[in-house]
């Protein structure tokens, strides 16, 4: 059964020149347990389009058409007190960077007791929100929990205070966890130890997760399947082998073969071009600006979803027999 | 002896605080003997390679040691170097947003080197050759740095460098705040300008990928000092030093065949040390898994373990382990 369902979801956010359609008829499904990645370039609409599921986009943001799902029940037009309580107990984030997800004038348990006060109803001693908070941490995988309930974000670094930030996810994500670029800002060998601590932690508790990342190998190793996004559109869908192994949509396709290689080979010559403005995207494939493989038809129809090698699907013109037969 | 074309002797560099002695660079040593060499450093953040960069072209001046270019002495500080070195050596900055004056259009930022420099030829002509050096239409003269995208803005970075005509360019993370499809467009075009210039390039990085494809030789900073220097294919095919084996089996890859090149996975554990209070000994030992005693007592030697192959590690050549061992 899907957790999340985000059904042709636009959003619009509204700047001094006009509005920017960002996203354009977003389509997503989430299993109970499964874990996906929303990977693309950055200003895609990867963050635009979880914010979105919890409805924490920013004030100039308006819901332009679409409908979000979770475990059944319309998050878009739900009730504010419902809405909390859903963010409460069901669904959490890590942002991309700790330093600023932190207040920094209140200590890690000054922060961390809040969290764990309102997700339940039931009232807590001080000594058992205490004991709560000690128990994320640990989860977490951080030494010293005593130490750091009692730290100020500045007094930790960039990896424990991410790990922090996973901890007071946990506290609220008992089903769903987004996770928004979390290894980004950290160095390579501390990205690894986080990426290994969360899998390990959401494999345990059974979470669903929806992970963004720019960065192609980081995904790979995480999520069983791939949402590909380009300029506020899905472009491509599949399990997360098939689409790096047999990539589909000449995107998807230029942007694997974009990352320098650990094997050597040379660096390829990458995506040329900018992602399109939002004030006036282009009315077909939005892709069409930078696609080596454009044809007549793909400026003026947007193309829909092509079921292609059984498990995959792409939004591109070239999987249709009477446009091209590839 | 031949001259190099740069020389580090035991260079140091000490940032004293309130609180200590920050020993950001701490004696390193190296030599780029060919012209058109790309020298690779790589290393964490806070292992120092900025800080070495910088005291190559000179924004702070080393507390110790000696930097030597084609021979001349480059320890001063900028303010008092000779013109001619200063228009020798150039550096291109991590983030292009904030390196270009955002008042200043195209032609504006390029012709303050320019005018510095002097150069005969009319300014506006030289700044039309520029911009066609870096593969940008000439019509970018009269745009100002927020109608850019990030890689746009780079690569004008990268003109500006160019202005003095210089024979040795300092790049420091020149396409880690880009994506990947535009990372791929400016090595493509540094890579192209070193071979039409004859420039020789210090590459700073985190990326360990990225060095792959590009660096003629990697160089490993860990805490301030040079941990492994290797050519790049004997680097990658033989790497010796447990940190550099924990970076190169720390690095999210996307394909099958870069899974096998990683050498075997160590155990990932610690974060790099804060600058004011080192580790004694090797300062890699807390989080070495092959720590012994003789290295927290004593700071190994850079030695060479192979044919040019140079490595710090109290493990290496292998003949010490025995005698350390009993």
């Amino acid at each position: 059964m899907s957790l999340v369902e985000v059904e042709d979801l636009k959003v619009e956010y509204k700047v001094y020149e006009g509005w920017l359609k960002v996203l354009n008829g977003v389509n997503i499904s989430l299993n109970k347990g499964e874990k996906i990645g929303i990977i693309g370039e950055s200003a895609c609409g990867k963050t635009t389009t979880v914010k979105s599921i919890m409805r924490l986009l920013a004030n100039n943001a308006k819901i332009a058409g679409g409908q979000i799902r979770y475990a059944g029940e319309d998050v878009l037009t739900m009730p504010k007190k419902k809405l909390m309580n859903l963010r409460r107990r069901n669904m959490s984030m890590i942002f991309q960077d700790p330093t600023a997800a932190l207040n920094p004038v209140f200590t890690i348990g000054q922060q961390l007791y809040d969290i764990v006060k309102y997700s339940t109803d039931e009232h807590l001693s001080k000594q058992e929100r205490h004991e709560r908070a000690m128990t994320f941490l640990k989860e977490a995988a951080l030494p010293e929990p005593d130490r750091i309930l009692d730290s100020y974000p500045f007094q930790l670094s960039g990896g424990m205070k991410q790990r922090v930030s996973i901890a007071m996810a946990l506290v609220s994500a008992n089903e769903l966890l987004i996770a928004d670029e979390p290894g980004t800002s950290l160095d390579v060998t501390i990205e690894d130890q986080i990426m290994r601590l969360l899998k390990k932690i959401v494999e345990e508790k059974g979470l669903s997760v929806i992970l963004i990342t720019h960065a192609l190998g980081t995904v790979k190793n995480f999520v069983d399947r791939i949402y590909v996004m380009y300029a506020g559109t899905i472009v491509e869908e599949g399990p997360t082998k098939e689409v790096f192994n047999h990539p589909q949509h000449p995107y998807t396709e230029m942007l694997i073969k974009a990352v320098p290689k650990l094997t050597g080979g040379g660096v390829p010559e990458g995506i040329l071009g900018l992602v399109p403005s939002y004030l006036t995207p282009p009315a077909g494939c939005r892709f069409v600006t930078r696609c080596p493989y454009r044809m007549d038809i793909c400026d003026p129809e947007v193309p829909p979803m092509y079921r292609v090698r059984n498990s995959q699907q792409a939004a591109c013109f070239l999987f249709d027999e009477r446009y091209h037969a590839r | 002896m031949s001259t190099s074309i740069l020389a580090g002797e035991d260079l140091k560099k000490y940032f004293p605080t309130s609180r200590g002695v920050i020993k950001a660079v701490d004696g390193v040593n190296f030599e780029m003997k060919k012209e058109g060499e790309v020298l690779g450093v790589v290393g964490e953040s806070g292992s120092g390679k900025t800080t070495l960069g910088n005291m190559i072209v000179g924004i702070y001046s080393p507390t110790s040691g000696r930097i030597t270019f084609k021979g001349m002495d480059l320890s001063m500080s900028a303010r008092h170097r000779p013109v001619q070195l200063k228009r020798d050596i150039q550096m291109v900055f991590q983030n292009p947003a904030s390196s270009l004056n955002p008042k200043r259009s195209v032609a504006q930022a390029l012709e303050v080197p320019l005018k510095v420099h002097g150069g005969g030829v009319s300014v506006r002509e030289r700044v039309d050759e520029l911009l066609s050096l870096v593969e940008l239409p000439t019509e970018y003269a009269d745009r100002y740095p927020e109608e850019l995208g990030g890689g746009e803005k780079q690569l004008v970075a990268i003109a500006r460098a160019l202005a003095t005509n210089p024979s040795l360019i300092v790049l420091d993370e020149p396409t880690s705040s880009l994506d990947v499809s535009v990372q791929a467009k400016i090595i493509n075009v540094l890579l192209r300008l070193k071979g039409r210039l004859g420039l020789t390039y210090v590459f700073i990085t985190h990326n360990l990928s990225l060095m792959r494809n590009v660096s003629d030789r990697v160089m490993i900073m860990y805490l301030g000092k040079v941990r492994e220097v290797a050519a790049t294919e004997e680097f990658f095919r033989n790497p010796i030093h447990p940190y550099t084996r924990m970076l190169l089996s720390s690095i999210p890859v996307i394909t099958d065949a870069e899974e096998e090149a990683k050498p075997e996975r160590i155990q990932n554990v610690g974060e790099i040390a804060g600058g004011l209070d080192l580790p004694s000994g090797c300062s890699f030992h807390p989080r070495c898994p092959y720590v012994m005693d003789v290295c927290k007592k004593s700071d190994p030697l850079l030695l060479e373990v192979a044919q040019q192959h140079f490595c710090d590690c109290h493990l290496y050549p292998r003949d010490y382990r025995d005698t350390a061992g009993k």
